[in-house]
């Protein structure tokens, strides 16, 4: 019996969107497609994270409202008209001047999912799209992965699937995933990971209470044994068999809601009773009808391995060894790509191993991933990367092969070389390198270009976008009309574009801005001659960071920011810059309850 | 190639053409060895005036002495003022050749760079005619251990497309120093360094960097004065300059003596990062001020505060 795990990616549209612009998290996101007449249909949501609820419980974590089918009652089909309306009845019209609306692109969804699907083979060597059906409004969501025979390498099916959600998950990428006998079994699994793990745990072992009781766990993942999911997903609505509407409301209207209950109809009379579709998902589900994986067939992108003849104790092993042999296979990766004029966008470098020489050690392959900002044709700096990863990870003990598998490509830039500017040609694509090595060391997200955001809250004026290479920036400003009509519509409208203006004045910005606010120990107001209408006061006569005392002498202000109500508690403060008797100058602000905070420095 | 200058062939070659390769291969080795960096005025004539070549060149490093009176020398402007040296030198690396990129790299230990700040500054600073509409790159670093913020100076200082790099690292190794130095030579980037009052203090020791300035905030004590410009004295505190070794030697403390002053202000201007030329005010002309309207900046009466609200 095959075991197949589907990895469902929920709104990956939108999902594929905010990878590449991660600013977008703040605000919701349509992707809309134009049908006749100028009509546009939401093809898929979400807003990453939304707002806090008033009297909710808990803030609501980003990832879970991904994969929250309805937030609003919003449901892809909905015109945009339509789901604006939704979106302002439950989040306020301010969410909708800050809605981003984005024309619907199925061919690169399909191209990231494709290397998406890619960089998955590391789990199993056999990773499928799957196939989407004719009526539905999106593309495919899932991937799914032949693991059978492969998932004793990573320490059991269990450990498997949470293996797969996290790798994803450290990426950025929300994913949910099961393991059932077949891919339409997997399928409905995996779409609803929360309610299966309920009577799968009841079935296998005690109920048992979930801390807190009140607080509803969402799970990511799910595992239906071998040979029960037919038992297992009895209860799981009819719709998970990928089902049409119109059959969808046949069996509805008939009174049949789960699966189990189309089990137990007798077979013979489905097929006279219902569309022909239900009989065929049925077939697919039990498996007496096979549903072949289709692996991507576009471009076939290059990979190379090397496997030695005996397991190879890296201990014995220098690093520079290692390297030779992963440079040799880079080359081979790179040459033809280099003809066809592109370079290596990321790659993976699996050092593989089959049998692991203690016993209860999991023989999962370790993996670098590799990723540039620049399509890169150089091996020799892909080889640097790699060096730079492979000096900071733990290694295997030992290993029995390397491969080296590219997992998406870009149109190399490449120019012809002049006699005399050559240093100030090549110095872009130096540029390039050098992000990628920092980043490579650093870490992804600890090396940014910082783009300025119009929001008057000052820890939230700008955003970190990963820096582009030179040249493409201007790829983000041919944004379809559609966007940019209801961009220049948020801009005119929006409080936050109004303030852009005084935003951007800089002398009253801080240099060094902390992390967090500071709370200022020791402070005495001006008495209340000064006191407002309003209550505000004046700035401090001295205030205290840590046991030195600062003399104010000037102060400039207040520049009140009362703004952020859609994200949560109001900010309401009162900004001054004061320069104290040593002429430093500082940026303190007093909360509306009065207490003072040290929030940047001029340094 | 370059060791083909001593080819004796070449000296055979008579044609212009021949002499043409000849200047460049030369120049280029010139450039290796990065004696041929140009010198770039940093708009502040004030501080132009106290660097030895009359400006910051390309290819040496610059170690800002922040001295506050804060224990840190937190808040006295050096970061502001290195920062506008920073951009000046980009935009004018982006107007030299409109092929080169020009990339200010910040490594921010401490994550506290707020680029809002700075940002503008890159803006007003930038001719978009003269730079044919590319805006120097700005990217940020931010390194969580002291080692890493190490390799990523000294990675950005080889990279020869970047301008300049600014960091603040807190204890630096006169071994990783003196990397940084021949990084920037090859490279050509400008190592912008603001360190603190420790460093103040010992600031006759020898350093690696090519110019030591000290900054202290000017202060105006009770005056009336423009929040958008900042006084700043700057003074410089030993340290040879690079490639004048020789002179060096012989001029002695005479040097010195010829610059004229080791101390001088300057007027930063916070809007757009370069020299003021508003005109400035003197202290006391408008009297002394009242209780209530002490803390008020005369542009900002007491009613018509600066309020944003949405």
């Amino acid at each position: 019996m095959s075991r197949i795990m589907t990895v469902w990616l929920p709104r990956w549209p939108v999902q594929r969107r905010l990878l590449e612009r991660p600013e977008l998290r703040r605000r919701p996101v349509f992707v809309c497609r134009r049908e006749r007449r100028g009509v546009m249909t939401v093809v898929a949501w979400a807003w990453a994270t939304p707002p806090r609820r008033e009297g909710a419980s808990a803030p609501p974590s980003g990832r879970a409202s991904l994969s929250r089918t309805s937030l609003s009652g919003i449901q892809p089909g909905m015109s945009l008209a339509e789901a604006m309306a939704a979106l302002a009845l439950s989040h306020g019209s301010r969410a909708c001047h800050i809605a981003e609306v984005d024309q619907d692109d199925p061919a690169a969804d399909m191209a990231a999912l494709e290397s998406l699907a890619r960089s998955c083979r590391r789990f199993a060597p056999i990773v499928a799209i799957e196939k989407p059906s004719q009526h539905e409004h999106g593309g495919p969501e899932c991937l799914q992965i032949d693991v059978t025979g492969t998932s004793c390498f990573f320490g059991g099916e269990g450990a498997l699937v949470r293996t797969v959600v996290w790798t994803l998950a450290a990426r950025g990428i929300h994913a949910r995933a099961a393991i059932a006998d077949t891919p339409a079994a997997a399928w409905a699994a995996a779409h609803h990971t929360d309610s299966l793990h309920a009577t799968l745990t009841a079935t296998v072992s005690q109920p048992r209470q979930h801390h807190g009781g009140l607080q509803k766990r969402h799970y990511r993942w799910a595992v239906v044994p071998p040979e029960t999911h037919r038992q297992a997903l009895a209860d799981v609505p009819a719709t998970a068999l990928r089902l049409d509407t119109i059959v969808a409301a046949q069996l509805r209207d008939v009174g049949i809601e789960t699966i189990g209950g189309i089990f137990r109809l007798p077979r013979k009379s489905l097929a006279s009773r219902f569309a022909p579709q239900l009989s065929q998902r049925l077939a697919e589900f039990t498996g007496e009808r096979p549903e072949p994986l289709v692996v991507p067939c576009s471009v076939e992108l290059p990979t190379a391995s090397q496997a030695f003849d005996f397991p190879l104790l890296l201990r014995d092993t220098t690093q520079d060894d290692l390297v030779a042999v992963i440079e040799r296979l880079l080359q081979e990766c790179v040459a033809p790509l280099a003809a066809q004029g592109k370079g290596v966008m990321s790659l993976q470098v699996r050092l593989e191993r089959s049998q692991s020489a203690e016993p209860r050690e999991a023989c999962a392959p370790a993996v670098i991933d590799i990723g540039v900002f620049q399509p890169s044709c150089s091996a020799k700096h892909l080889v640097e990367l790699v060096k730079l990863r492979l000096a900071r990870m733990r290694l295997p003990r030992e290993i029995e092969g390397i491969a080296v598998e590219v997992v998406s490509v870009g149109v190399a830039e490449c120019r012809q070389r002049t006699l005399f500017g050559e240093a100030a040609e090549a110095s872009a694509s130096q540029v390039g390198m050098l992000m990628d090595r920092l980043s490579g060391r650093l870490g992804r997200g600890a090396v940014f270009e910082p783009r300025p955001v119009a929001d008057a809250q000052p820890e939230h004026a700008w955003a970190a976008v990963p820096p582009a290479a030179r040249g493409s920036s201007s790829r983000s400003r041919t944004t379809p009309a559609i966007k940019r009509t209801q961009q220049d519509r948020a801009c005119e409208n929006s409080p936050a574009a109004r303030m852009t203006a005084s935003v951007a004045a800089p002398q009253r910005r801080p240099i060094w801005l902390l992390p967090r606010p500071v709370r200022l120990e020791t402070v005495s107001v001006v008495g209340s001659a000064m006191d407002q209408a309003d209550g505000s006061s004046g700035p401090p006569v001295w205030f205290c960071i840590g046991a030195q005392r600062h003399e104010v002498v000037k102060a400039h202000g207040p520049e009140r920011i009362e703004t952020a109500w859609w994200r949560g508690p109001t900010v309401r403060r009162d900004y001054y810059v004061v320069e104290t008797s040593t002429g430093s100058r500082y940026w303190i602000f007093r909360q509306r309850r009065g207490e003072w905070f040290l929030h940047g420095m001029f340094s | 190639m370059v060791t083909q200058v001593c080819n004796p062939v070449w000296d055979g070659v008579g044609s212009v053409g021949g002499l043409l390769l000849r200047q460049a291969v030369e120049w280029r080795h010139a450039q290796a060895e990065g004696q041929g960096w140009e010198t770039v005025a940093t708009g502040f004539p004030a501080l132009d005036r106290l660097l030895p070549a009359g400006g910051v060149r390309r290819g040496s490093l610059i170690e800002w002495l922040a001295d506050g009176g804060a224990p840190v020398g937190d808040a006295c402007g050096a970061v502001a003022l290195a920062c506008a040296v920073a951009c000046r030198l980009a935009v004018s690396a982006a107007q030299a050749l409109a092929s080169q990129a020009a990339t200010i790299v910040v490594v921010d230990r401490g994550q506290r760079f707020y680029p809002p700040a700075v940002i503008p500054w890159l803006d007003a600073q930038t001719d978009v005619a003269a730079t044919r509409g590319r805006r120097p790159q700005l990217v940020v670093a931010r390194p969580s251990r002291d080692d890493d913020e190490i390799w990523a100076i000294d990675q950005a200082l080889r990279c020869p497309g970047v301008a300049a790099v600014l960091a603040w690292p807190e204890r630096v190794h006169s071994t990783a120093m003196r990397r940084w130095q021949l990084a920037s030579r090859a490279s050509g980037a400008v190592g912008l360094l603001v360190r603190g009052l420790a460093e103040r203090q010992q600031a006759g020791a020898p350093t690696w960097a090519d110019a030591r300035v000290a900054v202290a905030p000017v202060a105006e004590g009770d005056s009336v004065a423009d929040f958008a410009v900042r006084r700043l004295r700057i003074a410089r505190v030993g340290g040879p300059w690079s490639g004048n070794e020789m002179r060096n030697e012989m001029l002695g403390d005479m040097r010195n003596e010829m610059l004229g002053e080791r101390s001088t202000e300057l007027r930063l201007d916070l809007t757009n990062g370069r020299e003021s030329t508003r005109r400035h005010r003197l202290s006391g002309g408008a009297g002394t001020p009242s209780m209530a309207g002490r803390f008020q900046d005369d542009r900002f009466p007491v009613e018509g505060a600066a309020c944003r609200a949405s």
